[in-house]
């Protein structure tokens, strides 16, 4: 089935088209918010809800982008929003927790080396994305699309809707802020 | 040498993530995602929420203090004075009163 004819079956409501849909884009929308998130878990229910939201409107999908680009920018946008509401509630945990909840963890940490990470590497892989969660949004995810999504520049341009000039500078300045944040790490580690 | 370990060691850790392994979605995702959407189905068609048990008893129970209240406001009020008061407009039963003119006084 080409693009177009997935797209057509797709508004027709066609359930053969959505069940070929997500056997094209699942490990990609899989991936990306387990890169963003580090949680196995989060990252499930972001990528059901990135194909509830694809078959809810896939109808004002304009073709002015390929699908897949369509599909990531959704993918995005939904685990950042995740991540923003997570650091919303760690903020009002903090304040739940003075006035003493039975000790309960209110924001799960995450469990998370990403699992495709080669197991001589895990320990360096986690706390290079401890690092990347301290990143500024953006400069976070043009490093995670780059690094372990592996798109090209055009590609993340595409999705966040920039230049690949401006994805080019956001990952420069993504890796000065982790070398210097590894650095001041490795100063502060006995 | 110090130095040169150190920026070693964060060339490792920057690298670590080099040759990721593709990672999948977990096993019967598809079953997972048509379940949860068929939920959300379900949940939509459901009665309107006014007619939820948690909305009906609620408001049921706002509508039952306020008549108890308006009640017991009603029997707490003091009885309408019908003599004719000084400086006030006369009324129906003040001029009836005055003039011996009520129901009784009709059949002596």
């Amino acid at each position: 089935m080409t693009e177009q004819q997935l797209i057509t079956a797709l508004c027709n409501g066609e359930e053969t088209a959505f069940k070929e849909l997500v056997n094209q884009f699942s490990d990609r929308v899989f991936k990306a918010p387990l890169g963003l998130l580090q949680h196995q878990q989060d990252a499930e229910d972001i990528a059901q809800e990135v194909f509830i939201q694809v078959h809810r409107s896939i109808s004002q999908f304009k073709g002015d982008s390929l699908l897949s680009t369509w599909i990531y920018r959704i993918t995005v946008t939904k685990s950042l929003d995740h991540l923003r509401s997570k650091k919303r509630k760690k903020r009002f945990g903090f304040v739940r927790s003075i006035f003493g909840d039975n000790n309960q963890p209110i924001v799960d940490p995450g469990d998370l080396i990403h699992p495709g990470i080669i197991q001589e590497n895990k320990e360096d892989a986690a706390i290079l994305f401890k690092m990347v969660d301290q990143l500024p949004e953006n400069q976070r995810t043009a490093f995670i699309l780059n690094k372990v999504e592996d798109l090209s520049y055009r590609e993340i341009a595409d999705i966040l809707k920039t230049t690949e000039s401006a994805v080019d500078s956001l990952l420069q300045r993504a890796k000065q802020n982790l070398r210097k944040k590894l650095s001041e790490q490795i100063n502060n580690s006995p | 040498m110090e130095n040169r370990d150190k920026e070693s060691r964060i060339d490792r850790i920057m690298t670590s993530v080099d040759g990721l392994q593709k990672a999948t979605a977990p096993d019967f995702f598809y079953t997972r995602l048509t379940g949860r959407m068929q939920r959300e189905l379900d949940e939509k068609s459901k009665p309107f929420f006014v007619l939820r048990p948690a909305f009906a008893t609620a408001a049921l129970s706002i509508l039952l203090i306020v008549n108890i209240i308006f009640l017991t406001q009603w029997n707490s009020q003091p009885a309408k004075d019908t003599t004719a008061q000084p400086g006030k407009p006369a009324t129906i039963e003040s001029f009836a009163k005055a003039y011996d003119m009520d129901a009784s006084s009709l059949y002596e």
